[in-house]
């Protein structure tokens, strides 16, 4: 009796275990067949959270909220407030600053290459496969093979990724380092080929022979020739025939707000 | 009735996973994913390595595999011998 019931329990659990498989894999299936449809809608939805998380963290930083709870109760209700009104006002003022530069930086790039500046709309790290949302698709001529470019603010623009696929207005961009994705590039005159690690780092072999000179823009021809990063760091082995060359990029890409798309396929 | 009973780990942790997928490091996700596949019978491991698909897979055409789901299918599916040998889950207790 007893273990009839746990037995019938058991299988009603299981039960749950195959229809969530079943449904999963469902799902999958008509993303496939709709052409990334459901994908498409995730993305909406998981950007829309992102945006709302991440200006929820700036109001959060930007108050005293974060800061000494027993000291902002010891305040004075009105001046409190006063001050939150100023301190997101800051914060505010504080992003719009951060965006400016930014913008400024495109806007270095976008006098010789034509483009469009987009909004990232998602976070830049949570991705296991190395990529990330753009605010702007097929409504803005956003398209596949589409390169995307951020500067460092002295003019020279890098491809940090490119456009893999569109949705009515999002795009979803694989950095040019995403894990295991190789590269053709040019260190100086040595020919590489850069395998992405992740986090805007690749390393590639070069002969032994070869000259290459830490801080070297290195460029991709399949990128339009436009660079792609900087060597960081030259590692030899005497026992080898080839040096490893560290390739990463100068700019912080989580703290990138806007990137410039290139028409790239068109 | 705690609010960190152990009733509402496994709710807990499965928003958490949620979260995880849109803003953190893809290893926090999987942790979580594991930490709950060891637990429990999960249905939440599958959703949660669908959703991290369905957000940042670029497609079969990159070369790439829907990892996150197979991990998931992997966990629930490959850890269910193991969750059955070592852990006293609820429906053993009352009969």
């Amino acid at each position: 009796m007893m273990s009839s019931y746990r037995r019938s329990d058991r299988k009603s659990l299981h039960r749950g275990l195959v229809a969530a498989t079943l449904f999963v894999l469902v799902i999958f299936a008509l993303d496939v067949l709709s052409g990334g449809g459901i994908r498409a809608l995730a993305r909406a939805g998981g950007s829309w959270v992102w945006s709302a998380g991440s200006q929820t963290a700036s109001a959060i930083a930007g108050s005293r909220i974060a800061q000494s709870r027993q000291a902002l109760l010891k305040e004075n209700e009105e001046l409190k407030e006063e001050v939150v009104r100023l301190t997101l006002r800051i914060a505010e003022l504080g992003v719009l600053e951060r965006e400016n530069e930014t913008l400024r930086a495109i806007a270095h790039v976008a006098e010789s290459i034509s483009g469009m500046t987009v909004p990232i709309v998602s976070s830049v790290r949570s991705s296991p496969y190395g990529t990330f949302m753009v605010g702007a698709g097929r409504g803005e001529s956003v398209a596949v093979g589409d390169l995307v470019v951020a500067s460092s603010g002295e003019g020279g623009g890098f491809v940090i990724g490119r456009v893999s696929e569109v949705s009515a207005h999002s795009s979803l961009v694989t950095q040019v380092f995403a894990p295991d994705v190789s590269t053709e590039a040019v260190a100086g005159d040595v020919p590489l080929v850069a395998l992405g690690q992740g986090g805007g780092n690749a390393r590639a072999q070069a002969p032994r022979a070869a000259t290459i000179s830490l801080g070297e823009a290195v460029l991709s021809p399949s990128f339009r020739g436009l660079p792609i990063g900087v060597v960081g760091s030259v590692s030899q082995d005497p026992s080898s025939a080839y040096q490893t060359v560290y390739i990463g990029l100068p700019l912080n890409l989580t703290a990138l707000t806007f990137v410039y798309v290139i028409p790239f396929s068109r | 009735m705690s609010f960190l009973s152990v009733a509402n780990v496994r709710p807990a942790l499965g928003l958490l996973g949620l979260f995880c997928a849109v803003i953190a490091a893809p290893w926090v996700t999987l942790l979580v994913m594991i930490i709950l596949a060891l637990r429990y019978r999960a249905w939440e491991v599958l959703v949660l390595g669908l959703l991290v698909d369905l957000l940042w897979f670029p497609g079969l055409s990159q070369g790439v595999f829907p990892l996150f789901t197979l991990a998931g299918l992997a966990l629930v599916w490959g850890l269910a011998p193991l969750r059955r040998e070592f852990l006293i889950e609820k429906e053993d207790l009352v009969y």
